[in-house]
């Protein structure tokens, strides 16, 4: 006689439960209370023998054993598989999102190029906005009464007593480099980011205010090709290896010799295929500067650079109008 | 400062064309902004003689000319100049010759037009008989070219204006001239450089000066007052002018630059200028008083009316030319209307002067004019450019007026400087640059523009040529050497030496990083916002409650407008700004945060960086709109305090500030927030989190609650950095317990201090304690609220039971005692 466990058995076992529906009627084929076959199996027991009763119990309890963990096992699946995505979820259904956020461009490329000068050995300053006459001009050889102090149009505030020169929006971050000399001694390798001021009339390109990083060097033995170096490596991390780049004879008072550092812009519309714009002026440390602060001129050589943040992103994203920076339209800064 | 191309010509040879030379004096540094080309070729236009004019039978305004044009019978050409007339010779535009017209309708354009053989109301014209703008030679259009008789039929009209000294087209730079370069501020001295650039000589026009003394000084007496203001004036007189307009040569250079020609007294003192930088100025000599000139200061305000006739006050102590009734200039700023040259002087005298740089500059400051005579002598003048440029002008004036010069001048010079020198060290030229230039290099290129060099011990000891006042230091020697020598020349090295110290971080850089990182991923869109704003704005945001020591607001002396007179005291009407315009491009969601500095005056006692003014680091946090992004299955509500409270929190758990605190605080003084909380670390203030009141969100169009969190980042940062270093503490390794507690309190009961007193109460064994549900309503009494908590224990043990259930029994004693709090059942 064919054993009944052993049919049961094989039947349980090719019984296929790909989905709920067929897990449940498996349970209640096999294992249901009332009409199971298992369950139905323990029934007969009465009917054996008592020396054949233990084995067959025995085998009994295997076997709905064997069935329970085919069915959880297969319950299991199913659930994996669901939570997987089975084929009844429509997966296309967009995710659950939280708001976008964004880093203002600004701070993208200011962060971006002190990135880069971290890497090349300066530490980061920040100096006030509001700075002294002294500070932002008389320290920095812009002698009282003289033309260069028009190449910056000031704005000025109260002065805090009558003996005292009006204090000023600064123009620039230099004063950044007397504030540092006063505190340190050479060698000194700083950046100085932050926000100036300037009283012109606004336009597409200029702001009544922008950003500066300011770079000061003070040690034995700076020379102008360490400066050209240290630019053009800055210039060529911004702006790729391949840019053209432009070093010519400028004037600051702050700094002998003076330069300027030009990229080649191309543009497929403008007559000569691009053109030459200035990204930052700097120069050899003036004597007269080390001497407002008593660093000997003799023993130290120092090179200082500003460059405009506002100018270098605006070359790096495409944007033709320095207002949109202070506008914070939310589709522009979403691009970033 | 515009340059002319063939002006410039006249001085130097080289072989660049305008282009080429543009960049030359760029990297030599005369930076030019743009090259613009000037008139054009005129091919195809030659001189014609007019034979006979008749009228023309159809037209009123136009006469029919026989025009003869050397090769054969004149032709005939139609002419509606008023001047036309039979035995003249003028230009003509033959036949296929295209000519740059004038716009009548736009100064600044030009339109081309081909000259053609056509029909004029019936009767053929072939050619077109020129004015001088047609030609693109100057702006008079008042009627025909009127040629000289030197000029022959048939010869192209290029050759005869060569042989005038005229070049049809012209480049003009724009150079953007840096304040050090004054003996750059003319074309001699713009040829100088190009020179030197070049390998060649500059040439200077020759040109015949007097002694001093001799009639001129018998005639004119000059009494210097102030020689700190005018170390030297020299004067010279031409006599018997005729005052004419200027040749075509003259007025084609001045215009070139942008100058109306006037009269030829007046033009040769611009030209003189232009050409080699000394300002002059010429008087009709008339009206000098007594003969006499006197340099001196004002003594207290004067009314005075200058050339351009506006009636000008001028302040005590400005540098005036006066005669011997009073001021006939203001000195080196511009000329007076009572002592002008006017078509009918006979006798001019001419003022040659150095001045002082400064007083010039404070002068035309106070008066808000720059001329171009204030330009140069505020930089700075030749210092002994004086007697060339008078003797220039006199001897041009007396030529092209047929006057006649007096002979001698006045010089009146009573402390001439002394050459100065300054010692070049070779090495230091290439230690500074870090770049060989061999010492002969060095000398050629400084005597190549006007040093004179002789060799020292070690240095070179080089006087500097009087039209260089700003070499006067080696660096500024060192400097000429670089641009001479080219910055191209400059090599990059492989390797830079750098500091043996570690570039170290301010914690205020990092912090920044990290709370932008932090509020970025919580979707707030960083803002950069103006720091300029109305005064009246910026007070009405000016929170100063009492005892606070938040000081006026800052203003500008001279700000751009009334829109940007005062500096933010907080950064809170930037955002709303910001919130503003994109409500109302039609964003929903407005989430914002910014870094940037506040400024308030400070009130009493010199502890800020500069004396009078506070200025500190803020971030603001704000947010308005729905609370999250609209999705299939979610349904936003508008966003409340507690979303920002959220955020907060994150932000200052993310900074591991110690001790925080927040205690509501309700309405500020200025109405500007309600349902404030201050938020503080022990006892430091640090900001305050708030909901903008309704009327002040009205005011910016707001619609929406508007939620604002303002933090001094400057305490913000004392505060963070010291939790920058972490001491690991280990991790317990047995299991916690967590036990739910709900109580009842009555309703107006606040959450925060039963949470306090929870945490006092659970003490040691207590961990964390997170609210879970608030609930009133049904099933509770009608003053009474639910609140519920969920508790975690935990120790370096197994806890049992027992302990836990004590812990337990003594936080709902607390709450009981505390807080009148019953247990919920």
């Amino acid at each position: 006689m064919p054993d009944e466990i052993e049919t049961l058995r094989e039947e349980m076992e090719a019984t296929s439960i790909e989905n709920e529906e067929e897990a449940e009627a498996f349970r209640i084929k096999f294992l249901g209370r009332n009409q199971g076959a298992i369950p139905a199996l323990f029934d007969q027991i009465e009917d054996l023998p008592p020396e054949e009763r233990p084995e067959f119990g025995r085998r009994v309890n295997a076997l709905k054993e064997q069935a329970q963990e085919r069915l959880d096992t297969a319950r299991a699946r199913l659930e994996r598989e669901q939570q997987a995505g089975a084929a009844d979820i429509d997966l296309t259904l967009p995710g659950r999102r939280d708001f976008q956020g964004s880093t203002h461009p600004l701070t993208q490329t200011m962060e971006e190029i002190l990135r880069i000068l971290r890497g090349l050995g300066f530490t980061t300053y920040e100096g006030p906005e509001i700075e002294t006459d002294w500070h932002n001009f008389t320290a920095l050889n812009f002698p009282p009464d003289h033309p260069a102090r028009d190449m910056q149009d000031t704005f000025f505030l109260d002065a805090a007593s009558e003996d005292e020169e009006p204090p000023v929006l600064r123009t620039h971050t230099s004063p950044g480099q007397i504030r540092i000399m006063q505190e340190n001694t050479p060698p000194i390798r700083v950046a100085v980011p932050g926000r100036v001021y300037r009283n012109e009339a606004i336009s597409y390109k200029s702001f009544c205010l922008f950003h500066q990083v300011e770079l000061l060097y003070v040690d034995e033995g700076v020379t102008m090709a360490q400066l050209k170096q240290v630019l053009y490596s800055l210039a060529r991390a911004l702006f790729g290896d391949d840019v053209t780049l432009r070093f010519r004879p400028s004037y600051f008072p702050f700094t002998e010799p003076s330069a300027e550092v030009d990229v080649w812009w191309e543009d497929d519309e403008g007559e000569d295929g691009g053109q030459w714009m200035e990204i930052l002026g700097c120069g050899m440390v003036h004597p007269n500067v080390f001497d407002s602060v008593d660093v000997d001129p003799e023993r130290y050589t120092g090179y200082a650079v500003g460059m405009g943040v506002e100018r270098m992103a605006m070359l790096r994203h495409g944007i033709d109008d320095i207002r949109v920076f202070y506008e914070n339209d939310v589709r522009f800064l979403e691009q970033f | 400062m515009d340059v002319s191309y063939n002006w410039l010509n006249r001085y130097v040879e080289h072989d660049w064309s305008p282009d080429a030379l543009a960049e030359k004096l760029t990297m030599a540094g005369l930076e030019v902004e743009s090259v613009a080309p000037l008139g054009r070729h005129l091919d195809g236009v030659v001189v014609g003689k007019i034979e006979a004019v008749r009228e023309h039978p159809n037209a009123d305004q136009l006469v029919l000319c026989d025009v003869a044009l050397g090769d054969g019978a004149p032709v005939q050409i139609a002419c509606g100049a008023p001047n036309v007339a039979a035995g003249q010779k003028a230009p003509v535009a033959t036949v296929g010759t295209t000519l740059s017209l004038p716009d009548p309708d736009d100064p600044d354009a030009r339109q081309e037009l081909t000259v053609e053989a056509r029909e004029l109301r019936g009767e053929p014209s072939r050619g077109m008989i020129c004015a001088e703008d047609e030609l693109g030679l100057s702006d008079d259009h008042s009627g025909i070219m009127v040629l000289g008789d030197d000029a022959t039929v048939g010869q192209p009209l290029a050759d005869y204006l060569a042989a005038h000294d005229v070049t049809p087209d012209d480049a003009v730079f724009d150079i953007d001239l840096t304040p050090n370069r004054p003996d750059a501020t003319s074309h001699l001295g713009v040829a100088r450089d190009v020179a030197a650039l070049a390998g060649t000589e500059v040439q200077r026009p020759a040109v015949e000066t007097p002694a001093a003394g001799g009639t001129a000084a018998d005639e004119i007496d000059v009494r210097l007052e102030d020689p700190d203001g005018c170390p030297r004036y020299v004067a010279m007189l031409v006599r018997d002018v005729d005052v004419r307009p200027s040749p075509l040569w003259l007025r084609r250079r001045l215009s070139a630059i942008g100058l109306q020609p006037r009269n030829h007294v007046v033009d040769v003192t611009n030209f003189v200028l232009h050409e080699c930088g000394q300002p002059l100025h010429a008087f009709d000599r008339r009206a000098i008083a007594d003969d006499t000139i006197v340099v001196r200061r004002t003594d207290g305000e004067t009314d005075f009316v200058t050339l351009d006739d506006e009636e000008r006050t001028l302040p005590d102590d400005t540098l005036l030319i006066c005669d011997a009734d009073g001021p006939v200039a203001v000195a080196g700023v511009m000329g007076g209307a009572n002592s002008e040259v006017s078509a009918n002087t006979t006798d001019v005298l001419i003022e040659s002067a150095y001045f002082d740089p400064s007083s010039i500059r404070r002068t035309a400051k106070a008066l808000d004019i720059q001329t171009d005579s204030s330009y140069r002598f505020e930089r700075g003048v030749d210092r002994d450019g004086q007697v060339w440029a008078a003797a220039r002008a006199a001897e041009l004036i007396a030529e092209l007026g047929d006057g006649t010069i007096v002979p001698g001048m006045v010089d009146a010079h009573p402390d001439p400087p002394s050459p100065r020198t300054v010692a070049l060290r070779p090495d230091r030229v290439r230690q500074v640059l870090g770049m060989d230039v061999p010492t002969d290099d060095i000398r050629r290129l400084l005597t190549a523009i006007g040093f004179d060099i002789e060799a020292d011990e070690g240095a070179l000891r080089c006087t500097v040529p009087t039209w260089r006042p700003d070499v006067s230091i080696e660096e500024d020697l060192i400097e000429e050497v670089a641009r001479l020598h080219g910055y191209d020349q400059i090599p990059e090295p492989e390797r830079v030496p750098v500091p043996s110290r570690a570039p170290t971080q301010r914690p205020s850089a990092a912090l920044e990083r990290q709370v932008r990182g932090l509020l970025r991923g919580k979707g707030y869109r960083e803002i950069y916002t103006n720091s300029m704003l109305p005064t009246e704005r910026a007070e009405r945001f000016n929170d100063r409650p009492a005892g606070s020591k938040s000081g006026p607001v800052v203003e500008t002396k001279n700000p751009i407008s009334e829109e940007m007179a005062a500096l933010r005291p907080r950064l809170l009407p930037g955002v709303l700004d910001v919130m503003q315009h994109n409500r109302n491009h039609g964003q929903e969601a407005l989430r914002f945060f910014e870094v940037g500095h506040v400024y308030r005056r400070a009130e009493g006692g010199d502890d800020t960086l500069v004396p009078g003014y506070d200025e500190h680091p803020a971030l603001l946090v704000g947010l308005s709109g729905p609370h999250a992004p609209t999705g299939w299955d979610t349904d936003p509500r508008e966003a409340d305090i507690f979303d920002l409270k959220g955020t907060v929190e994150a932000l200052l758990d993310d900074l591991r500030l110690p001790d925080l605190t927040m205690t509501p605080r309700g309405t500020d003084d200025a109405s500007i927030t309600t349902h404030r909380l201050d938020v503080a670390a022990g006892d430091t203030p640090l900001g305050t989190i708030a909901r903008v009141h309704d009327d002040v969100a009205e005011d910016f169009d707001l619609d929406a609650p508007v939620f604002v969190a303002e933090f001094n980042w400057a305490t913000l940062v004392g505060q963070a950095s010291p939790q920058l270093k972490r001491s690991y503490a280990a991790v317990s390794r047995f299991p916690v317990v967590d036990r739910d507690l709900a109580v009842l309190v009555p309703a107006s009961q606040p959450v925060g201090p039963l949470q306090a007193t929870i945490r006092d109460a659970g003490a040691p064994l207590l961990r964390r304690v997170d609210v879970f549900d608030v609930y009133e309503g049904e099933g509770i009494g009608d003053d009474e609220k639910s609140v519920a908590f969920t508790l975690r224990f935990g120790a370096d043990r197994t806890l049992t039971d027992e302990e836990v259930d004590e812990q337990m029994a003594a936080i709902v004693d607390a709450l009981s005692r505390h807080h009148d709090a019953t247990l919920r059942q």
